[in-house]
């Protein structure tokens, strides 16, 4: 019994037969009780991870330990597995009691009817779709197709459940409240999730932990908020956060940053906030929109392209050295388009990365 | 709306003018000739004369005997080998589009080519069957001149020439079944006869439906494959007579077009009970 190390992945690749790379030496692990959301543009590997996990696909190396076992060479029904596909895969001419029964009733550990209608009743009160037993999918809203499908992952009391984008196929608004009756259900039954989104939004707000894939390589696994505040490199900073992250091409010589049109100096810096010694050459300067703000006198002086009104706050957008960017302000703000304005950048919150996207600062 | 109207039946005129000429009205005329008798150009009305010839005559009563039975056997055993050979080739075999192909080839060959190689297949001295059959010393019966087995061997060249449009269409349908279906029940250790059981035929009964529907009426309207099995006849000594042999013997042969349209409407009725039944049946097992 291992609780913080429930599942374990180590070293995993996998390569396709086609040569295609899919995952290049992974390794995480997910503590029991925990859901924990695999993030990652599409064709990052994060679908084929679960799918090595459910025991569809075959690592080319590596391990999958659940519960301190490995179970890379157990057959999918023997790992006790739920599984919520993307588009639920719900038997349409079953009914919606029939479709959750099923796991109980085929296969060698089949049980009998009426002990597996228990159990299966017990699950879709747990999901609220009770008074839907008699209908069938085709009857039923996105959401309590969802609800089905998750009863039915859930029917044989896996240990773990896996989910491949279980919102991508409602709309916003349900959406959101999807997947917060997910995070308490999932809760609530006490069970490990592992849940593949390519949202980040979603996986911030429904997360125990997070972990960002790009091109078959993990690139930040942590809190929700270390993403944001503390991101590993320059994909996480540009990944993550809405607007998107400010970036600056910048040139680092004997203690000066300089920019297109500013100069900083490296001692203004916070000397604690240093991942590594800084040495000359190019560097891309990133910072929030949140933390470049108008000011009297700053580093960058631009004329605003446009104002864009997101709820109670703005975005003033302007170019500069030919890429565009984003300063967040307050609603009031009484800045128009047109306006030249200063913008001041909050230097204990700035990122340096290095051109091959390490972070310096 | 009233000039849309006019429009739309002006873009429905072809349709409506072709499917009363060449539809309706045959049908019209085929069942106020029942009701007539003598040549066609000199017809004259004679009540139920002809469907009490018809009821009288064995030789009617044979025919739609044969009819019935070669529909009730064929259509069933071909729809089983079919859905058994699609599934085959759907889950086992490798170069599915390569054999599809095949199976396909007597579909998009006559029915009269098919049947003279059948002749010399069932041929009861030098035919391959019975060299094969007298191989595994199986008894050798003769396929097309004993009149007992003339029956046995349309029925089973019937079976033979529906596979093909059988199949094809079943692969379509199992290609339309969702993967995941099959994954799920992978992840829960579903056998392979549960498999077949609670999803793939579940999923083709729409199309079983289909294709029970198009092979009875193809079975009831059966005369190509006995003529040219029998080469022109209908059996040694009409033994395997059929509805539609019977009625294009009694128009052209004999030359009473009223006994063939009186035969024409039985069959018609026949054939829209059965199919009637059908749907309801299909309708119950669907659930849908």
């Amino acid at each position: 019994m291992n609780d913080d190390k429930f599942v374990e992945v180590k070293n995993l690749k996998k390569v396709y037969d086609n040569g295609h790379e899919a995952i290049k030496d992974v390794s995480f692990s997910v503590k029991k009780g925990d859901l924990v959301c695999l993030l990652g543009p599409s064709g990052c590997g994060k679908t084929t991870i679960l799918n090595m996990l459910a025991g569809l696909l075959n690592p080319t190396s590596g391990d999958i330990l659940f519960d301190s076992k490995s179970v890379v060479n157990v057959a999918p029904k023997d790992r006790q597995i739920g599984y919520v596909f993307q588009n639920y895969a719900l038997y349409p001419h079953m009914t919606v009691l029939q479709n959750v029964m099923f796991p109980l009733t085929v296969g060698k550990q089949k049980m009998p009817k009426d002990k597996a209608k228990e159990i299966a009743e017990k699950y879709m009160e747990t999901t609220q779709i009770t008074e839907l037993a008699d209908q069938k999918p085709g009857n039923l809203s996105g959401g309590q197709q969802q609800r089905v499908a998750i009863a039915r992952a859930l029917v044989q009391q896996p240990k773990i459940l896996l989910m491949d984008e279980p919102l991508s196929n409602l709309d916003a608004r349900l959406r959101l409240k999807i997947r917060e009756e997910i995070r308490n259900l999932v809760k609530k039954v006490g069970i490990t999730t592992l849940f593949v989104t390519h949202d980040q939004e979603e996986a911030l707000s429904i997360g125990d932990k997070i972990i960002l894939f790009n091109n078959g390589v993990i690139q930040q696994d942590d809190m929700g908020q270390n993403f944001y505040l503390e991101p590993n490199n320059y994909f996480v900073a540009n990944f993550v956060g809405n607007p998107v992250i400010d970036n600056f091409k910048v040139n680092v010589k004997d203690g000066k940053i300089t920019g297109s049109d500013f100069e900083i100096n490296v001692d203004d810096l916070d000397k604690s906030r240093f991942k590594r010694d800084l040495t000359n050459g190019e560097y891309t300067l990133s910072v929030r929109p949140e933390n470049i703000l108008p000011a009297e006198t700053g580093h960058v002086s631009a004329k605003i392209d446009d104002v864009e009104l997101i709820g109670r706050e703005r975005i003033l957008k302007f170019t500069h050295d030919g890429v565009q960017a984003r300063s967040l302000v307050d609603l009031e703000t009484p800045i128009k388009r047109g306006d030249n304005v200063n913008l001041k950048m909050r230097l204990d919150r700035v990122f340096l990365f290095t051109k091959e996207g390490e972070r310096v600062y | 709306m009233r000039s849309n109207q006019k429009k739309a039946w002006l873009f429905l005129a072809p349709t409506i003018i072709f499917v009363t000429f060449f539809s309706i009205y045959p049908i019209l005329r085929a069942f106020v000739m029942s009701f007539q008798s003598g040549p066609l150009i000199n017809l004259n009305w004679t009540g139920f004369s002809n469907y009490q010839y018809i009821f009288s005559d064995p030789e009617f009563w044979r025919a739609i005997r044969n009819t019935i039975l070669y529909a009730l056997i064929s259509v069933p055993v071909a729809l089983a080998i079919s859905i058994m050979l699609a599934w085959f080739i759907f889950s086992k075999v490798k170069h599915k589009s390569f054999f599809e192909t095949t199976f396909f080839m007597p579909y998009v060959t006559s029915t009269i080519a098919i049947g003279i190689v059948f002749r010399y297949i069932f041929n009861g001295e030098y035919g391959m069957l019975n060299f094969l059959l007298r191989a595994l010393h199986l008894p050798a019966p003769n396929w097309i001149d004993d009149p007992s087995m003339s029956l046995t061997t349309i029925i089973i060249f019937g079976v033979w020439t529906s596979l093909a449009f059988n199949i094809v269409i079943l692969m379509g349908a199992l290609r339309n079944i969702d993967p995941n279906y099959y994954t799920i029940a992978d992840m829960y250790g579903a056998t392979g006869t549960e498999r077949f059981w609670r999803i793939t035929m579940p999923q083709l009964v729409p199309t079983i439906a289909f294709l029970l529907t198009m092979n009875i009426i193809a079975a009831f309207k059966i005369y190509t494959s006995v003529y040219a099995l029998f080469n022109g006849q209908a059996g040694v000594g009409n033994s395997a007579t059929t509805a539609v042999f019977y009625i294009y013997n009694k128009f052209q042969i004999v030359g009473t077009p009223g006994v063939a349209m009186a035969a024409t409407v039985i069959l018609f009725l026949i054939i829209m009970f059965v199919t009637f039944l059908q749907r309801k049946m299909m309708k119950k097992i669907g659930g849908r």
